[in-house]
């Protein structure tokens, strides 16, 4: 596990989708929120409890074809399948590198941003919470529509309709502010819809 | 190896097929005759409110056809019979027209009565997700060129659909009492009269002898581009 | 003294027959050859000896064991199909960092890329090198594993005459070391590997 864990992350890092990557795509994906709508904070801090959900959707989105689409195409998927004996081990694996390489840097830039946005501390932790939580359970979302769509002819677009209507529910919860039980409990069933539906996906196309 | 019983069924479809649309127009002529002649208009809303009559049934049977979907595509998994994976097809495309006529019908009805072509009510709002769950799910099968795997794939995301359904449900459903504006009063009417309850039950019995005959339709139209898949694989 | 034995093999794609009765067998040292035209089925039957497609009927033995059972299998061959499973937008070096993390084998990459004379080409983007090139990079992954079987799907489309003769040295050599190869192909390559099958 340890070295498709390894071999992923290296793959990132190669293809330039390295921490500052990520994190200057949120910070910019926030910057223009004050172009767009004014200067007004409590204005402000309205919106960047939104967008910022706009931001991370957009961010696990655009790369989920990175989770197995590539490796399928390039015939890597194979070799990753037969020097793992487990596919769920495998789908973990991915999981936690769509997180780290997609996700965390969010989490990096978070304090500055909510420093720029005049966000108070409490509900710092608590958007920092709500996005840990709803982070997951995106991620899975995305990792088994990626398994189940592997054959598919490549469109984001056609993606991206299969997955939104199933964010609607972490974004609804997402920007309230007390709700974090809700999208760890939201999370914790993606996860176990998502292993049985992307391991059947798996083992239908590797045939 | 399911040539025969294909055979089979098409040979019932299409004995049933002139019976089933001499009944849709007669059912149709009488709900119309009821719903906009026989009945009194609304006391507060006058005559719009009569869009009901096809509002309301079209909202159910997008509902129910989602239920066949999900329904179909559990047994397909396990009969593995392919008319299961054609039956869920068919029943796909109706349920996203019935749909977009429920959520159209919804917005003309809003018009006079809210003022506006739209409201984010929370019921408009989760039928215009299970409109976009009806196009995943299509999408998604004619993406894939390979049907057989196409129709396992799409099995698969039909449940999940409808596993999401009730989530999405519930989280619209609390979305909505956060942000509801207070001067909108909400669309359900408590008490309906009995003047009204006949047209729309004969509406939503002609509905429903509509989505029928479509359904045998489309379900005669897939069985047979089946077959030509299938027989232009052997060759 | 390794058997690798197919028994009685059939398989089916959706509805279509694909493979149907195949019995063969093939020793220590030995290179078979299966031809056939497109679409006869050969990657199928690859993917099938190679464990991807679990569903079929007949058995698939190795020293006796079936293949399905054995979850040592896997450790025992080395599978390098049509596609080249080589990232695009990464140089070759970076390419070969990445298979030796999956593979957990270290390796010197120069040695390796002499074998088909090219060192010149390790710092290059894959996107930029010739189908050819792509070839003879995707056929090193061969070295990365300590296998008893190779599985080579089609592995001499693309590559010149030079680079077809390192190849069939390789192959060779790999049988004097009791390896058992099987290649598709469907050209003739009777006049270098003597044993074929038709399908």
């Amino acid at each position: 596990m340890f070295a498709l864990l390894k071999r992923d992350l290296y793959l990132a890092l190669y293809s330039s989708s390295s921490f500052f990557y990520t994190s200057s795509f949120f910070v910019l994906v926030l910057v223009i929120l004050p172009f767009l709508f004014g200067t007004n904070d409590v204005q402000l801090q309205v919106l960047f409890k939104g967008i910022i959900w706009i931001g991370l959707s957009l961010s696990i989105l655009l790369t989920m074809e990175r989770i197995f689409n590539a490796d399928y195409e390039d015939g890597n998927l194979d070799i990753i399948l037969q020097q793992n004996p487990s596919i769920e081990v495998i789908i973990i694996s991915k999981y936690i590198t769509h997180w780290v390489v997609y996700c965390l840097p969010l989490f990096i830039v978070l304090p500055i941003l909510s420093f720029l946005f005049y966000v108070s501390l409490d509900s710092f932790f608590l958007i920092f919470l709500n996005l840990f939580f709803g982070s997951l359970g995106m991620v899975f979302i995305v990792t088994f529509v990626s398994a189940l769509t592997l054959g598919a002819k490549r469109t984001i677009f056609l993606k991206a309709i299969i997955v939104i209507p199933l964010f609607v529910p972490f974004l609804i919860f997402g920007t309230n502010l007390e709700s974090w039980p809700i999208l760890l409990a939201l999370s914790m069933m993606s996860f176990v819809l998502s292993m049985y539906v992307s391991a059947y996906g798996l083992r239908l196309y590797v045939e | 190896m399911n040539l025969k019983l294909t055979n089979k069924q098409i040979s019932i479809i299409e004995k049933a097929n002139p019976f089933l649309i001499v009944s849709t127009i007669v059912a149709f002529t009488f709900g119309l005759y009821f719903s906009l002649l026989q009945s009194p208009p609304d006391y507060i809303q006058g005559d719009s409110m009569r869009i009901m009559y096809i509002h309301v049934p079209s909202a159910w049977f997008a509902l129910m056809a989602y239920t066949i979907l999900a329904g179909s595509s559990v047994l397909w998994f396990i009969t593995r019979n392919p008319i299961f994976s054609i039956i869920a097809r068919s029943i796909a495309q109706i349920g996203m027209i019935f749909t977009l006529i429920s959520l159209v019908t919804g917005s003309i009805w809003g018009k006079p009565t809210w003022g506006v072509w739209w409201v984010w009510d929370a019921r408009l709002t989760s039928m215009l997700l299970l409109f976009f769950l009806y196009l995943a799910y299509i999408f998604l099968w004619q993406s894939i060129t390979n049907k057989d795997l196409a129709s396992k794939i799409s099995a698969a995301l039909a449940i999940v659909g409808f596993v999401n359904i009730p989530i999405i449900k519930f989280s619209v459903d609390w979305w909505n009492t956060l942000h509801q504006p207070a001067t909108i009063s909400k669309l359900s009417a408590p008490s309906i009269d009995i003047s009204m309850m006949v047209p729309l039950f004969i509406m939503t019995f002609a509905t429903f002898l509509f989505l029928i005959t479509v359904f045998f339709i489309r379900l005669r139209i897939e069985i047979l581009d089946n077959k030509i898949v299938r027989m232009r694989e052997v060759k | 003294m390794n058997e690798l034995k197919i028994e009685d093999l059939t398989c089916y794609r959706g509805e279509n027959l694909v493979l149907k009765d195949l019995n063969t067998k093939i020793k220590s040292g030995e290179t078979l050859v299966i031809r056939g035209s497109n679409g006869s089925g050969k990657t199928t039957l690859l993917r099938v000896l190679s464990n991807f497609i679990k569903s079929y009927n007949g058995k698939i033995l190795f020293n006796d064991q079936n293949v399905l059972e054995d979850s040592n299998y896997r450790y025992f061959f080395n599978f390098v199909g049509q596609k080249n499973s080589l990232k695009d937008n990464l140089s070759v070096k970076n390419n070969l960092k990445l298979w030796e993390i999956i593979y957990q084998k270290n390796i010197s990459y120069s040695k390796l890329l002499e074998d088909f004379n090219l060192l010149h080409l390790m710092e290059r983007d894959v996107a930029s090198l010739s189908d050819g090139q792509k070839k003879c990079i995707s056929l090193l992954r061969l070295n990365f594993t300590e296998s008893k079987i190779w599985y080579l799907d089609e592995p001499f489309v693309f590559l010149d005459d030079e680079n077809s003769q390192t190849l069939i040295q390789k192959i060779k050599n790999f049988n004097t070391n009791n390896g058992i190869v099987i290649i598709t192909s469907n050209i003739n390559l009777q006049n270098i590997f003597t044993n074929e099958i038709k399908i």
